[in-house]
């Protein structure tokens, strides 16, 4: 009984939006533009779009890198980056109030298809709401992000500046890093309790690789992998980085693994603990966290000892 | 008598063995290090040429789980025998009967900083465990009796009831707290785990299990008694509501105190019970210590599946034991003729 009632509310949601779709139509042929985004959906976009949402923190970073921060009209409760935001409207993301986001009015919805769930594209066709999904898997797709955000937001000239400034910079990281003679087997994890650790289709490994360093978690088969304290006991990674805040206390690591003392890491004193900020959102400031890891790695490659990352530009 | 030790010496034997099992398996340790670290722990003298990395892991994270495990399921199926002579039915279950439960909600209440630390912080999350567990029992019972009569199907009814609401009330303290790792709180509290056991948790558990054991063997001539019902057994001499006060306390201070290591783990005291009573019958004398090695032995092998049925992620143990014991359940629930004796 309760499959047909269901049945029936969806028969009107579609008609509903059929109808809203028909309505927009013959404005939409003449200007619209056709854009395809990371889940394979193709989009319809407004000639101009001048109000953009964006639901993940990595996003809304990127749209001001990308020049068009005055653009945008609200983002998540999440969001502290740059300084800017403070001023703009907020809504909930766990879970994403799609009300508050519906009153912004906005013509893009920008997302990631990391973060978000992909599921929530059918609530946003069912407002009207054009939204696009990012994926975020390597350097290489944030540079592109850039460019394409850039384009989509008519800000393209400075999309590409900052881009290309970027890569410049990944370079002439990489140039440095790879003059080491050892790249140390490097275990990142997100948690000291719970070990969260990134799985083989992150950016991660790529970071890793940058900084000079080999990751230990590179295989692993799983979005989000837990490991167990047996893995990193037989892995025995050389050094730890952690997503623990900047004034944590690397003893904690080992309050909470008492067997850990005999992981290379641990008692060379290698555990690293960086902003979460500058390693977990995939933004043009992965690059500071990439270089805060690799002074760690190699500090002697890195002859001034204080770890002073340069800021992302903000246009 | 005879028969009895036969069987204590031949289950002991199992598990051994199975300690010895479930600790080989596991992460890349090969077999000839495991016992080579076992040897070197439980002998005397020192192995030089013993592997550091085996040793942390066998004697350091492996023992101590397996232990946890062993004690877990041996009082949980004592406890499951203390909860089937009370309610006399076959059916009762510490987890089915919500005491789990609720020791999770007193526990998740305290770990997530609601409740106020009354003891040390040792002892202070067994005690919120304990009493939450004896709250949700005795609500159970009460809704279960009227005058000196047990409904079965109120009991049943109350304790799933009273199960749901405990469980929801750990969800929401979880949800509530600022725990970063919410889903993994809850999945811990409502499921069981053995996961982060070391040998500083160990002790606790021990001593109840123990006196949990222990005073359920000396029971055993009341508790006898109590099966035939509360008229034969007062006149057999046995203070009949003073027994059953006690074993409600103790049954929510030892399921208190094991949810409090490790989590909410259903179903073991259903299953294990009455499986052992199929072989010894009903005598207590028979039916308690070899449910206390029936329980130990099945939560260990479980806790093992647990660990290697899925590639590169762990179960939550009460997973397992739920997939064994709600068929178990819904057949024993059918039988509707089936009794003790």
């Amino acid at each position: 009984m309760a499959s047909i009632g269901l049945k029936r509310r969806y028969a009107l949601l579609l008609i509903a939006v059929l109808a809203m779709g028909c309505a927009s139509t013959p404005e939409a042929e003449t200007h619209s533009r056709s854009v395809t985004d990371d889940l394979g959906r193709t989009v319809l976009l407004p000639p101009s779009v001048e109000r953009v949402v964006t639901i993940a923190p990595n996003l809304t970073e990127i749209v001001f890198v990308a020049g068009a921060g005055n653009k945008l009209v609200g983002v998540t409760t999440a969001d502290d980056y740059p300084p800017a935001v403070d001023s703009l409207p907020r809504f909930g993301a766990l879970p994403l109030d799609f009300e508050a986001i519906a009153l912004l009015e906005p013509d893009l919805v920008l997302a990631n298809a990391n973060i978000n769930n992909p599921r929530d594209a059918e609530t946003f066709d069912a407002l009207d709401l054009p939204i696009l999904f990012f994926s975020f898997q390597n350097l290489d797709e944030i540079i592109q992000r850039i460019r394409t955000i850039g384009d989509l937001l008519g800000t393209a000239a400075a999309a590409n500046v900052a881009a290309d400034s970027l890569e410049a910079a990944i370079a002439a990281l990489r140039r440095t890093t790879d003059q080491a003679e050892t790249r140390p087997l490097t275990l990142f994890l997100i948690d000291d309790e719970t070990l969260y650790a990134f799985g083989s289709e992150s950016y991660m490994h790529a970071l890793i690789d940058l900084a000079g360093g080999r990751s230990a978690t590179a295989e692993v088969e799983s979005v989000r992998p837990i490991l167990n304290e047996e893995v990193v006991l037989t892995q025995k990674p050389e050094v730890i980085f952690g997503s623990f805040g900047e004034d944590y206390d690397p003893a904690r690591l080992l309050d909470l693994h008492p067997t850990w003392d005999i992981v290379p890491a641990v008692r060379d004193g290698r555990v690293y603990s960086l902003n979460p900020d500058l390693v977990l959102r995939p933004t043009p400031r992965l690059l500071d966290g990439a270089r805060l890891m690799a002074q760690r790695l190699h500090p002697t490659l890195f002859p001034s000892t204080e770890p002073s990352p340069t800021p992302t530009e903000m246009p | 008598m005879r028969t009895l030790l036969m069987m204590v010496f031949g289950l002991m034997a199992l598990l051994l063995f199975s300690v010895g099992a479930a600790v080989s398996v596991g992460s890349e340790v090969a077999l000839g290090e495991v016992y080579r670290v076992l040897w070197h722990h439980l002998t005397p003298g020192a192995d030089p040429l013993l592997d550091e990395t085996a040793d942390r892991i066998v004697w350091q994270l492996r023992m101590p789980r397996v232990l946890l495990a062993l004690l877990v399921g041996g009082g949980l199926s004592i406890i499951g025998v203390a909860m089937q002579t009370l309610v006399r039915n076959p059916l009762a279950e510490p987890y089915i009967l919500g005491i789990s439960s609720g020791a999770s909600a007193g526990a998740a209440l305290f770990y997530l900083g609601f409740l106020p630390p009354l003891l040390s912080q040792a002892l202070s999350l067994p005690l919120a465990a304990f009493l939450g567990g004896l709250i949700s029992i005795s609500v159970v019972y009460l809704v279960a009796r009227t005058g000196s009569r047990l409904s079965v199907a109120r009991l049943l009814l109350a304790g799933v009831a009273m199960s749901s609401f405990m469980a929801a009330i750990t969800a929401f303290v979880t949800y509530a707290s600022p725990n970063p790792q919410k889903l993994q709180a809850v999945l811990f509290w409502l499921l069981g785990s053995f996961s982060s056991t070391h040998w500083g948790l160990l002790p606790l558990p021990a001593v109840v299990t123990g006196i949990g054991l222990v005073s359920m063997i000396g029971l055993s001539r009341p508790l006898d008694a109590m099966l035939m019902g509360d008229e034969p057994a007062h006149s057999l001499g046995v203070p009949v509501e003073a027994t059953k006060r006690l074993l409600i306390v103790l049954a929510a201070l030892v399921t208190g105190i094991l949810v409090a290591s490790s989590g909410a783990i259903g179903f073991v005291g259903l299953i294990v019970p009455h499986a052992v009573r199929t072989i010894v019958g009903v005598t207590h004398r028979r039916l308690v210590p070899l449910s206390f090695l029936a329980g130990a032995i099945f939560l260990l092998w479980a806790d093992v599946a647990a660990r290697v049925l899925l590639p590169s992620e762990e179960l939550p143990v009460g997973v397992i034991t739920a997939f064994c014991g709600v068929p178990f359940f819904l057949v024993l629930l059918r039988r509707s003729e089936y009794g003790f004796g």
